[in-house]
């Protein structure tokens, strides 16, 4: 549940446009900051909030790939499979890194840790083949330095 | 040339206030604050910067849009939703140097008469626009943001928003939608954000580094700015280029820089053992040049006369390590995947272009599949509703017709002659 403090920031940021529905895509991330991912009770906070219904909200959430409906890993590596790091070996990444976690991209790894995602272009084609971990930008990327990014991410759980 | 936008990227950190200040920072702020808007707007008008998202307009022709008695306020936009592959430009200016950004709204929002400014950032530059909201942060409490700037009669506040995804944000009637909470679906043209755009207000869109390039013009004067061009370009331009060369990367370059000058010395040429197939100018959304185009100086009208379009310059070459067909597949899947599934011919035009080439690439092409592959993007560009459809036909249709011959020996051998294994499962 949100704070009074936080309730009063959001409050405050979303008096700041001509409507508070423009407050709604700072409010869910926010939120999802909060709780990892937007489920049903921090739709119907931010539904207050925004004065949008859950299901004007949920109609944003599913059109805006940053925001997430499901749970998903403590840490997000996003791989771009856009067309430099395409050319660069993305694919095999991909597959790599599906073999490290264990689960298929978009899952979280059994240890609630990392959740992999294919990802467009991040606008690091200078280091083909990219990835962001959380919202640090990695690459140029090989097979070890992947797995170190995976490794380091399983690690700060434990 | 000396460098203009790139002129505090030397420096291990963005520079903070001080830092920016010391280096002449915010002069250019203190000199227009000196001028009328309309004798600033005609400087702009004597050079030929226009807008270096991908569309080229004419940036004294969008300032002077909106009507004098049009209803206030007035909006000011910055497009930051850089998502094009293979540029990563604006990238360069939101890390390394918020605080230029910072000063160009300022000058920029003068020049318009905007009472309020937006910076649409994507999300996957979070750290970039927190950096930006610092500059915004250390600004106001110089009295460079907010009312009064400089104890001047102008005020401007400045938005730093954070998006939650979309290629499709970058078009901006789109981003006044995602800015305004809705989805980001394109809004129809006319009205024209000028007229009607954020809450139905005029507001003017412009890409960062258009905007970048206006406090130089003030400064130093529109002669100076066109001095800074080759070959019939004009200004400065932050190139990119990506793809498989030795040294992918960024540099600010007189406009009109030769794609040869580009791929072979900065970015250090093919890797070794490589040969140039192919590159596309500016950005996926582009038609493909040819190796006897290197020689043609990268700016919007040279590249438009090679039947192309020199959209944010970011060059991707394609070597003949590569199929064609897997590069073909690969821009294609980033428009299926980014397509806002508002008109149909994109959202369901775009997969089955996918379908199509996936089959020929994992050797079930038929005969005739190209002349429908070319057939289907004749649909679908004239028929969608905004320009991301267009975009996406434009590369495949220009290698559909370079690479004919690729496409029909992958149907011919029923499988992709650079690599007997497919990439890609077909169902």
């Amino acid at each position: 549940m949100l704070s009074e403090q936080e309730r009063h920031h959001l409050t405050e940021h979303i008096a700041g446009y001509p409507e508070a529905r423009a407050g709604a895509i700072y409010t869910l991330q926010f939120l999802q900051k909060k709780y990892g991912h937007l489920h049903d009770e921090a739709l119907r906070e931010a539904s207050e909030l925004c004065g949008l219904s859950v299901t004007q909200l949920d109609e944003l959430v599913s059109f805006y790939p940053l925001l997430f409906r499901h749970p998903v890993g403590r840490h997000l590596l996003r791989v771009c499979d856009s067309v430099a790091c395409h050319m660069a070996g993305a694919a095999a990444l991909l597959t790599e890194a599906e073999r490290l976690t264990g689960v298929p991209p978009g899952q979280v790894s059994r240890d609630g840790e990392v959740t992999v995602l294919p990802h467009v272009c991040l606008g690091l084609c200078d280091r083909a083949p990219a990835a962001l971990l959380d919202d640090v930008a990695q690459g140029p990327l090989n097979e070890a330095a992947l797995a170190a990014l995976i490794e380091t991410a399983h690690e700060e759980g434990q | 040339m000396e460098p203009v936008l790139s002129r505090n990227f030397d420096l291990p950190r963005p520079p903070d206030l001080a830092q920016y200040r010391a280096r002449g920072g915010y002069r250019a702020l203190a000199a227009a604050l000196e001028q009328k808007p309309e004798d600033l707007i005609d400087q702009i008008g004597q050079t030929a910067l226009c807008g270096y998202g991908g569309a080229g307009f004419p940036l004294a022709r969008k300032w002077s849009a909106v009507a004098a008695d049009a209803p206030r306020p007035h909006y000011m936009v910055i497009n930051l939703d850089e998502t094009e592959p293979g540029s990563f430009k604006d990238r360069q200016l939101l890390y390394r140097d918020p605080h230029q950004i910072v000063e160009a709204i300022l000058v920029g929002g003068y020049i318009q008469g905007a009472d309020r400014a937006f910076v649409f950032v994507r999300g996957e530059y979070a750290e970039g626009a927190q950096g930006l909201q610092r500059a915004v942060d250390e600004a106001r409490a110089a009295d460079l943001v907010g009312s009064k700037v400089l104890g001047s009669g102008y005020s401007l506040d400045i938005d730093v928003h954070l998006s939650a995804g979309r290629y499709i944000c970058g078009e901006e009637t789109a981003l006044l939608n995602a800015l305004e909470g809705r989805r980001a679906n394109p809004r129809a043209k006319p009205p024209f954000p000028f007229v009607k755009g954020l809450w139905d207000r005029p507001t003017l869109v412009n890409n960062v580094e258009t905007v970048c390039q206006v406090p130089g013009i003030v400064l130093e004067g529109p002669d100076w700015f066109k001095a800074q061009g080759i070959n019939g370009g004009q200004g400065s331009k932050l190139y990119t280029v990506c793809g498989p060369v030795k040294n992918p990367g960024f540099w600010e370059l007189p406009m009109g820089t030769t794609a040869r000058e580009l791929i072979y010395e900065h970015a250090g040429g093919l890797l070794d053992g490589r040969e140039l197939t192919a590159f596309l100018p500016g950005g996926a959304s582009t038609a493909f040049l040819l190796p006897e185009h290197v020689d043609a100086p990268m700016h919007f009208d040279a590249v438009a006369k090679l039947r192309s379009r020199f959209g944010t310059c970011g060059i991707i070459v394609l070597d003949d390590a590569t199929c064609p067909l897997d590069f073909l597949i690969s821009t294609n899947k980033f428009f299926v995947r980014e397509s806002c599934g508002f008109c149909t011919p994109c959202r369901d035009g775009l997969p089955y272009v996918q379908d199509i080439l996936e089959h020929i690439e994992a050797g079930r092409g038929k005969p005739g599949d190209r002349e429908l592959l070319l057939e289907l993007c004749g649909k679908i560009a004239p028929n969608s509703f905004c320009a991301l459809a267009p975009g996406a036909v434009m590369p495949l249709e220009s290698g559909l017709d370079l690479f004919a011959d690729v496409i029909e020996r992958h149907i011919d051998e029923r499988g992709c002659p650079w690599q007997r294994e497919p990439v890609r499962e077909v169902l």
